[in-house]
This record gives C-alpha cells, sequence and structure tokens, in this order.
C-alpha cells in the first residue's frame, strides 16, 4: 500500500516562537483523523511537520490547509512579537 | 418575602479592576472588543470593533471563504481594538474566544489568533458559548433582571429561561434559525447583503401592502421555519408576482417582493411572539430580552412590545453594536467566567460547531 510522505520545515526567528507556533497547531486534530497523520517537532529554531496520507491529492490538500494555518499564526507573531517581548507596563 | 433566604451572588465585586480581550467569528462577523470590570461592580466597553464578511447579492457565505476573510482581517481587527481602548495586550487578564457553536473554519481561525496571543502574553485563555455571550451582553446593556430571552439570528433561535446556574432552553427552532430563513429568501428576490441582509428584507417589508398567506407553524414551545420558506419563494413562480417597477395607482392583482418580506416578517415574528408569551406565562416573568443579530429588527421589537405590555411588561434589546455578533459579548461573558476560576488549558482550546447554551454552567449567578 503506497503512502505518501511530505515534509515542510518552518524557520523562525526563535526556539521559542517555533515552539509556540507547534503548541498552537497542534490543538486541532486533522479533520480525516484516519486518512492522515501529522507529526509536530521543534528542531532548533525551525517548525518540522510532517504529513503521512494515502493518497498525493490529500496531501496537497491538507498541506494547503496547513500553510494557510501557520501563516497566521506567523503573522500574529510577527504582528503582536515585539510587544510581546517589552516588559509590561501597569 | 419573609423566610426567604437571601443567598449573595456568587460573583463578588472585584479587588481591582479586570481586563478581557474577546475574539469572535462563528459566522461572517469578525469581533474583537475590550471589556473592564470596575472595582465599583460596573462594566465598561473599552472598545467593540467588527469587520463583516458580504457576499454579492444572490449569495450567502461559504466556511471556506468566511474563514479566509477572517484570517485576513483578524490582526487589524485587535490592533484597531487594543488601540481604542487605550490599553496593552499585557494589561489583560484574559484572552476569550468563541468556542461554538457556529462555522467550523471561521471559529478555528479566530482560536489560532487567540492561542498564539494567549502564548506570546502569557494570558490564560477562555473559552466561550456564543449563545451565552449574546445573553450576558444584553443582560449587561439592558439590565434586565431575569427576562424570558430570545435568542435569534441567522444561526440561532431559542427561547432561553435561566434558573440554577443554567440557561434553559424552552423552545427552538426544529429546523432553521429565523435569520437564515429570512437572509435565504433575501437570497432568492436578489437583496443586497451591505450591510446586512435582515435590514434589507426590513426596509423593504415597510413597502410591502399585501399580506399573503403563508403556513404558521408553532409546535408547542417550538417552530419549524424550512416549510414557510419554501412555501414564500414559492409565491415567485405565482403568475401574480410582479418583480420591478409597477403603476401604483392601477389596483392590480399582483405580488411584489415587498410585499413577501412583509408577509414572512409578519408571520414568523409572530410565531416568535408565540413562543415567547408561552414562556413567559410559563414561568410567570415579565421581561422579555431580545439577543442576537435579528433583534435589531424593529418590526420585531414592536411586535413583542405589544405582547409584553398587554401582559403588564416590558422588552429589553440592545443596538446593532451589540445585537449583531461581537467580540465585547464573548469579552464579557469570558471575563465573567474568569473571574469565577474558569480557565481554558491550551489542549481543550478547540471548537466545536454544536455547543448548546444550557451546556453552560453560569457560575458567576445564583
Amino acid at each position: 500500500m503506497q503512502a505518501e510522505r511530505r515534509s515542510v520545515r518552518i524557520p523562525f526567528a526563535t526556539q521559542k516562537h517555533a515552539m509556540i507556533a507547534k503548541q498552537v497547531i497542534e490543538v486541532d486534530s486533522e479533520l480525516q483523523r484516519h486518512g492522515v497523520k501529522r507529526t509536530l517537532t521543534v528542531e532548533g529554531d525551525d517548525l518540522l511537520v510532517t504529513f503521512t496520507t494515502l493518497t498525493i491529492r490529500l496531501a496537497r490538500l491538507t498541506i494547503n490547509g496547513f500553510l494557510e494555518n501557520i501563516d497566521l499564526v506567523i503573522r500574529t507573531i510577527s504582528e503582536f512579537g515585539d510587544e510581546a517581548e517589552r516588559q509590561s507596563h501597569s | 418575602m419573609p423566610g426567604r433566604h437571601r443567598k449573595p451572588s456568587p460573583l463578588k465585586v472585584p479587588d481591582r479592576p479586570y481586563l478581557a480581550l474577546g475574539l469572535e467569528g462563528s459566522a461572517n462577523k469578525l469581533g474583537a472588543g475590550i471589556i473592564r470590570h470596575d472595582k465599583d461592580g460596573s462594566t465598561s466597553v473599552l472598545s467593540n470593533v467588527r469587520h463583516t464578511y458580504i457576499t454579492p447579492p444572490g449569495e450567502g457565505f461559504l466556511p471556506r471563504d468566511t474563514a479566509q476573510h477572517h484570517k485576513e482581517w483578524a490582526l487589524t481587527v485587535v490592533q484597531e481594538a487594543i488601540t481604542k481602548a487605550g490599553v496593552s495586550m499585557h494589561d489583560l487578564d484574559c484572552i476569550c474566544y468563541t468556542k461554538g457553536p457556529g462555522m467550523g473554519a471561521p471559529l478555528q481561525s479566530v482560536a489560532l489568533v487567540a492561542r498564539t496571543l494567549s502564548l506570546l502574553f502569557d494570558k490564560p485563555l477562555v473559552g466561550v458559548n456564543h449563545c451565552v455571550g449574546h445573553i450576558e451582553m444584553g443582560r449587561e446593556v439592558t439590565g434586565a433582571q431575569n427576562p424570558v430571552v430570545l435568542y435569534v439570528s441567522g444561526g440561532n433561535t431559542q427561547v432561553i429561561a435561566y434558573s440554577r446556574q443554567c440557561y434553559r432552553i424552552f423552545g427552538e427552532t426544529l429546523d432553521i434559525a429565523v435569520g437564515n430563513c429570512l437572509d435565504r429568501f433575501a437570497r432568492v428576490i436578489n437583496l443586497s447583503n451591505d450591510p446586512s441582509p435582515g435590514y434589507n428584507i426590513e426596509q423593504e417589508a415597510k413597502k410591502g401592502k399585501r399580506l399573503v398567506p403563508l403556513p404558521y407553524t408553532t409546535k408547542g414551545m417550538d417552530i419549524s421555519l424550512s416549510g414557510i420558506l419554501t412555501s414564500v419563494e414559492g409565491y415567485i413562480s405565482d403568475k401574480r408576482y410582479h418583480d420591478g417597477v409597477h403603476d401604483e395607482t392601477k389596483k392590480d392583482d399582483i405580488i411584489t417582493p415587498a410585499d413577501l418580506c412583509f408577509s414572512l416578517q409578519e408571520t414568523v415574528f409572530a410565531m416568535l411572539v408565540e413562543i415567547t408569551e408561552r414562556a413567559m406565562a410559563h414561568i410567570g416573568s415579565k421581561e422579555v430580552l431580545i439577543v442576537g443579530g435579528v433583534g435589531c429588527n424593529e418590526r420585531l421589537q414592536e411586535m413583542m412590545g405589544i405582547m409584553a405590555q398587554e401582559r403588564g411588561g416590558q422588552v429589553f434589546a440592545t443596538d446593532e453594536r451589540f445585537c449583531i455578533d461581537n467580540g465585547i459579548m464573548i469579552a464579557q461573558a469570558g471575563l465573567l467566567s474568569y473571574r469565577m476560576g474558569h480557565k481554558t488549558p491550551m489542549s481543550e482550546s478547540t471548537c466545536t460547531q454544536r455547543f448548546r447554551t444550557d451546556e453552560v454552567h453560569v457560575a458567576w449567578r445564583l
């Protein structure tokens, strides 16, 4: 039985940001839990995600969905990251 | 009343101001709002920002495109809410987001932002039930003490009454929501979706002169709307249906889109008034609180007001800032929940399309 395995490596500015992205994405299970296996790991400052699917079509759909979501997370970190680093003021 | 236990409210007056950010995106409205609970027990709306995904006439909004809209606008709306409130993210006590009910992909888009902000700024997350958000904001804005709540929107139609830490559903739609019925009819007659199809139906209905026969389907405490939608859509194929300009002085036997809008509103609103009155009679309440997008409709408010007055009661309603989906209601319900010790762990910060109003433990009320 053929299985398609594809990985995406996304570099972040810091390991902390990569960890944040991992924690945010891993909350939601894949919509097709039986057709898609996902692993998320942080290597250095990178987020590495690997999808194993039965068909190439499912791999494409899954990765497209993932990229849309991770893009939102990245933009959120980009928009608010600096403010987050600053000390809180009362 | 002699012999009656006066238990104090479980929600204590805060020892310091509390601040919450609320994020909402269960349908086509994306909202962010910041609320403050003050030491004197009062509540202040610091900001309430919203951006609506409006589709062309004749089209509804689909999950994929709506989610895309929310992803596009989320950061702008959140930044604007923060700026308008004049606070910093660091000042917040918690970040509240809509856990459900609603459309899956749009809900998830907003949850992603909430989770990211939660981890960036180390703030607890609070998942909120959308319906409870509407109710709590309605209570806060109007000051209604213990009303029967009519929650009517594009996605929900419920008659709710509070009892023992639960918002109990007394009656509801058996099929589609009343807002959905109105919106889908607006699509069929090609009304604009700007600012909302419901608003345009309301304006069109004011020009209606003729009440066409439609089914009237109350089923005990519940209502059914899908048959009425089919029926009113059927009139478009009627040979008397006439869209476009006609000579108003000629007394032709015609049915205009305005007549259909008018007939549809009168019928479904009368049904809503009936099931609300049933609930009022059942629990002996004199107050009605209308929440949800359809609550903006002035004709519905008027009809409800007539019924309430006949019973010696009154109707409470909010304006479009609060009755249409918004972020501040999520902040309000979320902060009340948070102050009672409720938090949503990251691993549980999912979204769900089905989330019953009565599943929520209303810890902040007696």
